[in-house]
């Protein structure tokens, strides 16, 4: 209180109206965009690969697509969790709301899962049909339905494949920026909210996306290749590291954009945002997202980008700063989602948020969520190898 | 205090003797005589005059219906019967508010002091003693639904749970509702929250039912001072009517919102938020 | 058995055809029916908030039954109270004409706090011209009266200045003046 005092003569009774107490939205909505940014981060590494052809990308290609897939089967699940009645979320696709801003999610999430497990298809097709051969039982089954029982594997069919892949990945593109932008716009679109209601809002969540998903792959890539005694190609990973790097930049210029704007319009609510960030925000934001886990990365990424340095440094480093950079983006979330909620609609003060342990949409509820995404790319991972040269072709 | 004391007597005897007399049968009949106010004695809750004149013994006609709720906040004096009639009538959850009332306080330096503790439902019993300062001002202000006329939570609705009637209410659909939360997020004015019962939103609602039977909002009806007001604008002779036609000046609140509310107030001074 | 180069297209794009059909037509099935009436909701959800219980009725509804409290109620000070502020809301009390419960009536000190919800001169932002505020336990002292007396030994609840007024006129004799 003492700090917010100093800072604004406005804020002196910290009114809070009696409805705002609450945090509504609470840590549920903070994984929803973490996640749905995983999959696009994931998704954009792949399509450098397949749509751009960034050669060098080709060891992880196929790692990001099955990652992608992994975390967005479980996207929506931090979603009903959060609902006060999930049983009725069918309702969002039968009659979603023209003017809504959060109706098209249902549509768009079906469609990106649905243009996601295509291309996955088609990628592995070959090897699908190989095992499919091989295999027997129930294993056949599947094998069978995921080659939609088809065993043509011949020159004409592979090349029509190749053309459906690129056709495909370049629609997954705008797709993905919709599916992530449009989680920016849910916030962005809030008028009653001045911290969120700003048009760079769906801009810093797709860059930020950007960054958590090629962070997550280059974390992702280093651990199972140092845990798996394999070789990390170090083209591939520079390529990512650069690439993550500018992501980065623009993520965090858009970022401190947002702040700097705000502090010197000063207009309207400005007091209000300004006693949060100073307030009940100073250390998630100021300490951790903006200087442990932006600029330490910054210049983590500036020396490893810049200087001739030795492999094993040049690893540690880019795993490290990986590392921070996704929770920079889970602590961005933080302080957007909840933190945004902090501040009443009163303009004249801030409510407090408590975790608990074992609600809904608490502690362990959400370890579960994080943890779910893991579970299924490990069983992705029996069915298709994430790594190019262990598909036997 | 011996007249006060006999008088006492007086009225007792007075009222012993009345009963006896009614249930002897005696003025049994001419009761109905006696007090004009009770002339009837209503079978149902129906019978009893409209609250909304305009409205009794008509067809309701939802597309032409037109109402204004207006707040004069020089009138409200905070005992905040509108906020325990409105929690008994909705049976509101304990921590949750439908509608509530905000004490401002204002110094010499401009510095504006607002509290609402359990939103105004255990009315203002003492000054603030947590603050040391010569009070320029000091008023109440009672809060509610602005029923606005572009409403953003009916804009951010995903599936059309809440929606504008064509009468002008923005109401809930309880049956549809998937509590998602982002019509709270939306209203500027922080008049909805998540029902802890129903896990649907909630709001106030004008207490449409009520007015759909000619009857005031719970809130309108108990306020002892008439600092709310709620009528017909169809109807000239309303008192909503002549107020808005009238030379007073009539705010609304966030007005920079764009929600273009259909709650009025009178006498609200800048700080109001 | 060799399938043809694109039979498996075929079957993707046959799938992605019957899924959309299903989809379109359970979409048009589950939509409730009375969507769209007006707008972008279902109409019936209007009537339905109209037919909500009625909790609270007026002071016409309590007073048609309670002549005594009418006679005395609707001619003092207190007539633009709400019956049901005080002792509870009607629907708690009376169903279909008949006596369902016993709704309270305040006493002692609770009466007092009830009192000094809407009369406690002490906060501030009750104008005079809306409503008279006195300030505690001076009004006591001022009227020589005992600091442990309720508000309803000198006024009744119903019509606070009865008393008064009546004091007044039996023995000519005016409080504030004498003051």
């Amino acid at each position: 209180m003492d700090a917010i005092q100093h800072i604004s003569p406005y804020l002196i009774s910290n009114y809070v109206f009696p409805n705002d107490i609450h945090v509504h939205w609470s840590m549920m909505i903070v994984l929803y965009p973490y996640i749905t940014g995983l999959v696009d981060g994931a998704f954009i590494v792949a399509a450098l690969y397949y749509v751009f052809g960034v050669e060098k990308l080709k060891p992880v290609a196929r790692f990001s697509l099955i990652f992608a897939l992994a975390f967005l089967c479980c996207a929506t699940l931090p979603l009903l969790l959060h609902l006060g009645r999930p049983e009725r979320n069918l309702n969002m696709m039968i009659t979603p709301s023209p003017h809504s801003a959060m109706a098209g999610f249902g549509y768009i999430y079906g469609i990106s899962m649905g243009v996601l497990v295509l291309i996955i298809l088609f990628i592995y097709r070959p090897f699908l049909v190989e095992q499919r051969l091989k295999s027997k039982g129930v294993m056949e089954i599947l094998y069978r339905l995921l080659t939609f029982d088809s065993t043509n594997v011949s020159e004409k069919s592979l090349n029509m494949d190749k053309k459906i892949i690129k056709f495909l990945v370049a629609i997954g593109i705008p797709i993905a920026c919709v599916l992530h932008g449009y989680v920016g716009f849910i916030f962005g679109g809030v008028k009653a909210n001045p911290t969120w209601s700003t048009p760079l809002m769906p801009v810093i969540f797709l860059f930020s996306a950007c960054v958590s998903g090629m962070s997550a792959i280059i974390f992702a890539y280093i651990i199972t290749k140092t845990f798996t005694k394999q070789k990390i190609d170090m083209d591939c990973l520079k390529i990512l590291v650069n690439t993550l790097a500018g992501f980065f930049i623009l993520a965090f210029c858009f970022e401190m954009l947002e702040v700097f704007s705000h502090t010197y319009l000063r207009s309207g609510y400005h007091h209000m945002v300004e006693g949060l960030l100073n307030g009940p925000l100073r250390d998630s934001f100021w300490k951790y997202q903006v200087l442990y886990f932006s600029v330490v990365p910054l210049f983590l990424l500036g020396f490893i980008c810049l200087l001739p340095i030795k492999q094993w440094l040049y690893k540690f480093t880019a795993f490290i700063t990986s590392f921070l950079l996704l929770l920079q983006v889970l602590f961005m979330r933080w302080n957007v989602i909840i933190g945004g909620q902090l501040m009443s609609k009163s303009a004249r003060g801030y409510t407090e948020f408590h975790p608990e342990w074992f609600d809904k949409e608490g502690i362990v509820a959400v370890i579960i969520v994080m943890a779910i995404p893991f579970i299924i790319l490990f069983v992705l991972g029996r069915i298709f190898p994430f790594w190019e040269k262990d598909s036997v072709n | 205090m011996d007249n006060k004391i006999s008088m006492d007597n007086k009225i007792s005897d007075d009222r012993r003797s009345f009963i006896k007399k009614v249930l002897n049968g005696t003025i049994g009949g001419s009761l109905l005589l006696v007090f004009s106010a009770g002339a009837e004695i209503f079978k149902s809750p129906e019978d009893i005059p409209a609250q909304i004149p305009s409205l009794k013994n008509k067809e309701y006609e939802i597309t032409k219906a037109h109402f204004a709720f207006i707040v004069d906040i020089t009138k409200c004096i905070g005992c905040g019967s509108c906020c325990v009639a409105d929690k008994r009538e909705y049976n509101v959850a304990d921590g949750y508010y439908r509608t509530w009332v905000e004490r401002y306080l204002k110094d010499y330096d401009d510095n504006v002091y607002v509290d609402s503790p359990k939103g105004g439902l255990e009315g203002y019993q003492s000054p603030r003693e947590d603050i040391d300062v010569k009070v320029r001002d000091t008023f109440f202000v009672p809060k509610l639904c602005n029923m606005c006329k572009e409403p953003p939570c009916v804009q951010v609705c995903p599936i059309g749970a809440t929606f504008q009637t064509p009468d002008g209410f923005v109401l809930v659909d309880h049956k549809r509702c998937v509590g998602c939360g982002y019509c709270i997020q939306a209203c500027p004015y922080s008049v909805r929250f998540l029902n802890p019962v129903t896990k649907t939103a909630e709001k106030c609602s004008w207490c449409y039912h009520r007015v759909r039977k000619g009857l005031q909002p719970a809130c309108v009806s108990v306020c002892p001072t008439g600092a709310r007001k709620f009528g017909d604008l169809n109807d000239e002779n309303s008192e909503v009517s002549k107020i808005l036609k009238g030379p007073g000046v009539i705010t609304v609140l966030k007005r920079e919102m764009g929600t273009f509310p259909g709650l009025y107030y009178i006498g609200a001074r800048r700080e109001v938020i | 058995m060799q399938s043809g180069n694109y039979s498996h297209l075929i079957r993707i794009i046959l799938g992605i055809i019957v899924f959309a059909v299903f989809g379109f037509i359970g979409k048009k099935l589950l939509t409730p029916e009375s969507f769209g009436v007006y707008g972008h909701f279902r109409a019936d959800a209007i009537e339905e908030e109209a037919a909500r219980e009625i909790r609270h009725w007026t002071n016409a509804s309590c007073l048609s039954c309670h002549a005594y409290e009418a006679k005395i109620h609707l001619k003092g000070r207190h007539k633009t109270i709400s019956c049901e502020f005080c002792h509870g809301p009607y629907a708690d009390h009376v169903k279909d004409g008949k006596k369902t419960g016993t709704l309270p009536v305040k006493k002692g000190e609770d009466m007092k706090i009830l009192c000094m919800r809407c009369h406690n001169k002490a906060i501030q932002a009750r104008p005079g011209e809306v409503i008279k505020t006195v300030v505690m336990p001076d009004h006591l002292t001022s009227q020589k009266v005992k600091e442990t007396h309720n508000c309803s030994q000198c006024h009744h609840v119903h019509a606070p200045l009865m008393y008064i007024e009546k004091a007044r006129k039996i023995t000519g004799f005016d409080a504030k003046e004498a003051l």
